[in-house]
């Protein structure tokens, strides 16, 4: 799968909280984060799924469906860390008819891993 | 001391349930796809997402699990508004460990999806920073106004003491 960069800004985390109606003070309001001893706002871990799965939809296209995902988050990360996903496949199989694919994705942040999924996508779901 | 007190075992089994206020929606799946910088048609024309094969615009596929949507209260503290358990584990912070989603059928911006919350285990282990943690696992279950199951999401928190108990460490 392509690599993809993504870096949440300020903004984008106060997007994200609004339209996940997660309006948690960590996400966008430094003085509380601060106070959490945290170097900046931070990112929702959730929405590490919505960038796997953002991608994960792209790569597949728009007869795909995301049968399963597997998140898991392995370190924190903050409004303008410079993000990387990345993935690749790792099985293909026909079930009941129909090609499933499992792919394990990552989010990098440098060295550093953020968070890692592992989904399967039915290829023609719709 | 353990953090996996009586007070605790008892809450394991309970249920919240939050009906369905509105249509999952049009504005609220467009409002994701912006937050997210998601460029994909599927989410914002209705053409397009029938073309694909579905009956109208789809949601992408993990809001239904991270949306707060269906709370209907006032901010805590934080400004949080959804669901918690308020469990007693005092002097520790909680870590989102993840997710297991699991998806039968794409959530529709017709959908009316109700929510139901349930804490399915706790279980106490020893940390590598030393001491114990307490590890938390509730299950969320999407439903339709037909009452079939569109996702479930299995969601592990980790209670982690602030200062670890002495006698425990390395």
């Amino acid at each position: 799968m392509p690599e993809q960069a993504h870096t949440f800004t300020e903004v984008d985390l106060v997007a994200y909280g609004a339209a996940t109606w997660d309006w948690h003070r960590l996400h966008y309001d430094q003085a509380h984060a601060q106070a959490k001893q945290l170097p900046g706002v931070l990112i929702d871990g959730q929405a590490f799924g919505a960038v796997f799965a953002r991608e994960a939809m792209r790569w597949a296209g728009p007869t795909a469906f995301i049968q399963r995902m597997g998140l898991k988050m392995k370190s924190m990360a903050f409004a303008g860390d410079h993000l990387v996903a990345r993935g690749h496949v790792t099985a293909i199989e026909k079930r009941e008819g129909q090609w499933v694919v499992q792919i394990d994705q990552q989010l990098m942040c440098g060295d550093r891993l953020v968070a890692q999924a592992i989904s399967e996508i039915q290829l023609d779901k719709a | 001391m353990a953090l996996l007190t009586p007070e605790l075992q008892a809450m394991i089994g309970r249920q919240v349930h939050y009906p369905a206020r509105e249509a999952f929606g049009h504005a609220s799946i467009r409002y994701f796809a912006l937050a997210m910088h998601d460029d994909n048609p599927l989410y914002v024309d209705e053409d397009y997402a029938k073309a694909a094969g579905y009956p109208g615009i789809i949601a992408p596929p993990t809001l239904v699990c991270e949306t707060c949507q269906y709370a209907h209260r006032v901010p805590d503290a934080d400004g949080y508004i959804g669901h918690e358990w308020h469990l007693p584990v005092p002097g520790c912070r909680m870590i989102r460990a993840g997710n297991d989603y699991a998806f039968t059928r794409p959530v529709l911006a017709t959908d009316r999806i109700s929510v139901t919350w349930t804490l399915e285990s706790m279980v106490e282990k020893p940390s590598s920073r030393g001491g114990m943690q307490l590890f938390v696992m509730s299950v969320a279950t999407y439903n339709d106004a037909q009452g079939h199951t569109v996702a479930t999401n299995r969601e592990a928190l980790v209670f982690q003491p602030l200062v670890p108990h002495a006698q425990t460490q390395p």
